[in-house]
């Protein structure tokens, strides 16, 4: 039977130890929603409509060269609760931090037709120029010249210098040992601040849509690359 | 020790009983999914196939679903656009005398279409090369508002609900779940099955047909001052150019460039196959030019220079009068009409036109 679930279907194994991941959505210190008014660094008054982003190939960074990965691929949805609960299988082992892509990584970009998280029917996907939208972000600013006050930024593009995929280290506190059948909790927040203020800010009035790959979507990418932030790491009973 | 006995013939009967479940479901399983593989065959002359089977193995079922696929209009908003509505068979699967295709609502496409042939030999699809694998080409026509205007869901739904198409896709890949995945690899092994290499070109190529003099010359001219970019046999290198043609207003299509951002790519397109050319006018990327002639005379006093106008045009092309009607006479040879003719490429809902039917004749 194939699987709709959103986790790539494993080998189940024994001896496996799982980390969980859980991840908390703010601006700034402020927790999101699209209830909220935000300000970005622009000074720029907006609201949110989606907010969503791939995490994929997660690995367990350890002592040893070795890295424990795992063919993992999430599609995170401000508006699916469980999205942002992600569960990833690993070798047990001491591991001093975990390391993710932000993005699809180029393979999964040039091989066709994909199922699960990266079912092109997500509206990640863009048709008429191969690639996926490794993350977007849609709401409503007064500055925006869009129609309705529209702005959209989807963020993408998997090749050479405007390559927007991004690897994310986080280091735990103090290496921590996963036992087999133990599950390592991860508290993981990601700061939407941060797309809009970094190496070169963006402002909505400025460019109220980025939707192809080129330099203004790498721009984004280089500032949202800072957004997550690990909170917490420890070892529970699964 | 009765009761040890019985409960060992309990476990004996349930152990039985588990492996006869096991069992039958292995040979339902067996009887229900037994495809029938397929081989596309590389003509003589021909390259590697691009197309990676390995992923998509083709097979009759799942070439008979592409095909019902490929012709049926529920795969757009409104039902009116199936994929052969801009991609007809007799035209080689391009749209014939039109410049720009119709699609939902009054639209039309910004480009001419493409003929639909040898897809297994290409890499990159669409006139800018923006598609890098034809499995996912087939989203881009499906969901374009102007095109067939359809979400990937609404496809699913309508699979789903249809007394035929959930055993199709069963006979095709193992069981009927119906996913985009599925979709799409069915039409692309529709697709690329689709091969033109029986023209009288490739005949003459075997020695099984000879040219007249018209198309003899026409061949040794075409060689000379045509092949470095529709080279043979697919008549095309499937690199992108730029070849002179002014601007037109109201259509700003930067090309290639669209889709490297490279100023260096601004107004290249691929070059097309020149195999059934004769079969999908209007030509060009935009369908300007309504004949071969046309576009023969663009090349020999129409181009118009920019930075980015390929060097093997730039200084046009000489060919006179008696030397075009030589080149197009070998063009006419490049048609296919084995595949246009093809019923196993035809609408399986349609009946041959022009098959004897002996009842009429009473």
């Amino acid at each position: 039977m194939l699987s709709f679930s959103f986790i790539k279907k494993e080998t189940l194994r024994a001896d496996i130890a799982t980390v969980s991941i859980h991840l908390t959505h703010t601006f700034g210190a402020e927790a999101l929603s699209f209830e909220k008014k935000f300000t970005n660094s622009a000074g720029e008054e907006f609201t949110l409509s989606k907010f969503k982003y791939y995490l994929t190939n997660f690995k367990l960074i350890g002592n040893s060269s070795k890295a424990a990965s795992v063919e993992s691929y999430f599609l995170v949805d401000e508006e699916q609760p469980d999205s942002k609960k992600l569960i990833v299988s690993f070798e047990p082992g001491t591991y001093t931090g975990l390391r993710f892509l932000l993005g699809v990584d180029s393979i999964r970009n040039v091989s066709g037709a994909q199922t699960g998280a990266l079912d092109p029917l997500h509206g990640m996907f863009w048709t008429w120029n191969t690639g996926y939208i490794m993350a977007k972000i849609e709401g409503h600013s007064p500055v925006s010249r869009m129609p309705g006050n529209f702005f959209e930024y989807h963020i993408g593009g998997f090749r050479g210098e405007t390559n927007t995929l991004k690897q994310i280290d986080l280091k735990f506190p103090q290496a921590l040992t996963l036992q087999k059948n133990r599950q390592l909790k991860i508290q993981v927040q990601a700061d939407l601040a941060k797309w809009f203020s970094g190496p070169v800010d963006l402002s909505i009035a400025a460019k109220p849509s980025i939707t192809s790959p080129g330099t203004n979507a790498k721009r984004i990418a280089d500032n949202y690359a800072d957004m997550f932030t690990l909170m917490d790491a420890k070892t529970n009973e699964p | 020790m009765k009761k040890t006995k019985s409960t060992i013939s309990f476990i004996l009967l349930v152990t039985i009983a588990f492996g006869l479940m096991a069992d039958s479901c292995k040979k339902k399983d067996a009887s229900a999914y037994n495809p029938t593989l397929e081989t596309l065959s590389v003509p003589e002359g021909f390259p590697a196939i691009a197309y990676d089977f390995n992923q998509n193995p083709l097979t009759k079922e799942g070439f008979e679903l592409g095909r019902k696929l490929f012709y049926d209009g529920r795969l757009s908003r409104d039902g009116n656009f199936p994929c052969a509505s801009c991609h007809q068979q007799f035209a080689a699967f391009s749209s014939f005398d039109h410049s720009f295709s119709h699609g939902f609502d009054d639209g039309f496409t910004t480009r001419n279409a493409p003929g639909l042939f040898n897809l297994a030999w290409q890499k990159e699809f669409h006139l800018d090369g923006g598609i890098n694998h034809l499995d996912v080409q087939q989203l881009a026509p499906l969901t374009a508002p102007n095109e067939m205007a359809e979400t990937i869901e609404n496809i699913i739904r309508k699979l789903k609900a249809d007394p035929d198409y959930p055993g199709m896709f069963k006979s095709a890949f193992g069981n009927d779940e119906i996913n985009s995945q599925r979709l799409l690899r069915a039409l692309s092994q529709f697709m690329v099955s689709v091969v033109s290499s029986q023209s009288k070109y490739d005949l003459y190529k075997k020695g099984e047909a000879s040219f007249t003099p018209y198309e003899e010359r026409g061949y040794t001219l075409f060689k000379a001052k045509c092949a470095s970019c529709h080279t043979e046999p697919l008549f095309t290198d499937l690199s992108y150019r730029n070849i002179g043609l002014p601007g037109i207003p109201n259509l700003l299509d930067a090309g290639r460039m669209r889709i490297t951002n490279d100023p260096a790519d601004s107004m290249k397109f691929k070059v097309p196959s020149l195999r059934n050319v004769v079969l999908s006018q209007p030509y060009m990327h935009d369908g300007r030019f309504a004949s071969i002639e046309a576009c023969l005379q663009h090349y020999t006093s129409g181009v118009v220079n920019g930075p980015t106008v390929d060097p093997l045009v730039r200084n046009r092309i000489a060919l006179n009068r008696s030397e075009i009607v030589d080149i197009v006479a070998f063009l006419r040879t490049l048609t296919d009409t084995v595949m246009t003719k093809n019923p196993r490429f035809a609408d399986p809902e349609s009946k041959p036109i022009f098959s004897p039917d002996p009842e009429q004749h009473d």
